[in-house]
């Protein structure tokens, strides 16, 4: 009885989730069109809903938009993976050795510091203002947080954890498959979550600076032409790159750690 | 110090332990504290012995010397000899189980440290979660458990690898009051089963005198052995035996020795 009861409100609860945010979703359509059309302040100011809706409608289907989110989505993840591929272990490295610790962390935290929109003007005097260019300011922007947040996982691992490999007798190699990794994987986790939303800001920033191709290049590129529903649709659909991301990983999250009972809830 | 493992046949003693000292420096002051003053400790093979005082006696340190876990400054500790595997094993203070893995995993992570492939030490774990009661366990996690049945897979890690010697680190102090009278019953039948040497660290007269065969009284101020007590009540002992006059008697004799050390604890530090 209990058990059915239980059930129910957890359906309820994720139906009632889904139907309020639809509202609020629909909601801010709404008023955003009617105050547009009411004449409430210039339509070329905010663009329209339904004018957003008729440009995506026509670029989508005469495939001017696909070439410049393929290029976007391939910079992104090029970059990406090279910052994980190499921010992971390195983090590791850094949380497991003192002397790479030493090594590293000063130079890390001033490149951490600097903003690297200060970076892009030296990126395209190096790299060009091609792909190769757009993938290295996606890499320095998503880059940093990977190893910091790995090397902090890596630094606060339990000691009473670390004990019970030692007083078992096991090696330090098997303490860190056993113990240091999982337990920096959440950390590595949150890392790669705040990565991601940099490396986003790195596409958009390098794009917008210099570029022909790209979202990026599409909304400044409409933004000089006054042309406001497309500077939003681009927007847009950065936003709905960030979500199906940031989504992504939660479902990971989920089907990794099946032993934090904080993520059941 | 050293930690030897004997080698001569027919020695009889789990552990011997000869002068053992801990000494640290305060980093402040430069002043030298001892921890432990040398403390010299026999535990017969299959004995119960219990290190009872109260906190700043130094007896978890002295356990986690013989484990290895921390070095002394002097002294010397003999562990006998097994076949294969460890010596002793650990039963820690907080359950310390791992969150990420299932209670098998933990339970085998032990056989796993030794060398074992994760597969066999899973299977060879299976027996001791039946022993210490969590049949049907195996595969939860951690924050699935209470208290008391985290306890019981704490110690089905240290048993599964079949040490001569358990070291048992206060296993019991954060558990409920009932919990804590069920799982001494509980050790006591386990013990029983498992036939091994314990070495069980704890601050609570009544649980030192139900367990053991000899309660091995500490002090604090240097941390030291003040008193080594043969606990002579029948066994197979029952939570009713804590009712009788018999144990009242050597609760009362215990505490008498505690109770004198008193006025040093509560005296400033020099």
């Amino acid at each position: 009885m209990l058990g059915v009861r239980n059930a129910t409100l957890a359906l309820s609860r994720v139906n009632e989730r889904l139907f309020f945010g639809v509202i609020g979703f629909v909601g801010v359509l709404v008023v955003w069109e009617t105050t547009a059309q009411l004449g409430l302040y210039r339509k070329s100011l905010l663009s329209t809903p339904s004018a957003i809706w008729r440009a995506a409608l026509t670029d989508f289907a005469n495939g001017s938009m696909a070439p410049h989110i393929t290029t976007s989505l391939s910079e992104f993840a090029a970059g990406f993976a090279i910052a994980m591929a190499v921010g992971i272990p390195l983090g590791l490295l850094i949380g497991s050795f003192r002397r790479v610790d030493y090594l590293f962390n000063g130079l890390l935290a001033g490149l951490n510091a600097t903003p690297n929109v200060a970076l892009i003007p030296l990126i395209i005097l190096v790299a060009g203002i091609g792909y190769e260019a757009k993938v290295v300011v996606v890499f320095l922007s998503a880059f940093f947080s990977v190893v910091v947040t790995t090397f902090t996982g890596v630094s606060t691992t339990a000691a009473r954890h670390l004990d019970i490999t030692r007083s078992f007798g096991g090696s330090r190699w098997l303490a860190f498959r056993t113990v240091v990794l999982p337990s920096t994987f959440p950390f590595i986790l949150s890392g790669t979550r705040i990565g991601l939303g940099r490396a986003l800001v790195g596409v958009v920033s390098a794009e917008i600076i210099s570029a022909n191709q790209g979202l990026g290049f599409y909304i400044s590129l409409y933004g000089t032409f006054l042309d406001t529903a497309r500077v939003m649709l681009g927007i847009i659909i950065f936003g709905v790159f960030g979500v199906v991301i940031g989504e992504g990983l939660r479902i990971l999250e989920r089907r990794f750690e099946v032993w934090r009972p904080d993520l059941h809830r | 110090m050293t930690i030897d493992v004997a080698r001569e046949p027919g020695q009889h003693m789990a552990l011997s332990a000869r002068g053992v000292q801990m000494e640290y420096r305060d980093r402040q002051t430069g002043h030298r504290l001892l921890a432990l003053e040398r403390v010299d400790l026999d535990i017969p093979d299959g004995a119960f012995v219990s290190l009872l005082g109260p906190s700043g006696c130094g007896k978890s340190t002295f356990l986690k010397i013989v484990n290895g876990l921390i070095l002394a400054t002097a002294g010397e500790i003999k562990l006998h000899r097994v076949a294969k595997g460890r010596e002793d094993a650990m039963v820690f203070q907080d359950a310390a189980l791992f969150p990420w893995y299932s209670v098998v995993d933990n339970v085998a992570y032990g056989l796993v440290c030794a060398g074992v492939s994760r597969k066999e030490a899973r299977s060879r774990a299976v027996p001791y979660i039946d022993l210490v009661g969590l049949k049907g366990f195996a595969d939860k996690y951690p924050y699935q458990l209470s208290g008391g049945m985290q306890q019981r897979a704490n110690l089905a890690r240290a048993l599964a690898v079949d040490s001569a010697i358990l070291l048992m680190d206060e296993p019991f102090a954060s558990l409920d009051a009932q919990t804590r009278e069920l799982m001494q019953a509980e050790l006591l039948r386990i013990w029983t089963a498992a036939r091994k040497t314990v070495l069980f660290v704890t601050h609570q007269i009544d649980e030192a005198v139900f367990l053991s065969d000899r309660v091995v009284v500490m002090a604090a101020r240097p941390g030291r052995v003040i008193a080594d007590i043969a606990i002579d009540l029948p066994r197979p002992r029952s939570l009713e035996m804590k009712q009788t006059p018999e144990f009242a008697r050597y609760e009362a004799q215990i505490w008498k020795l505690i109770a004198h050390q008193q006025p040093s604890d509560t005296a400033p530090v020099p």
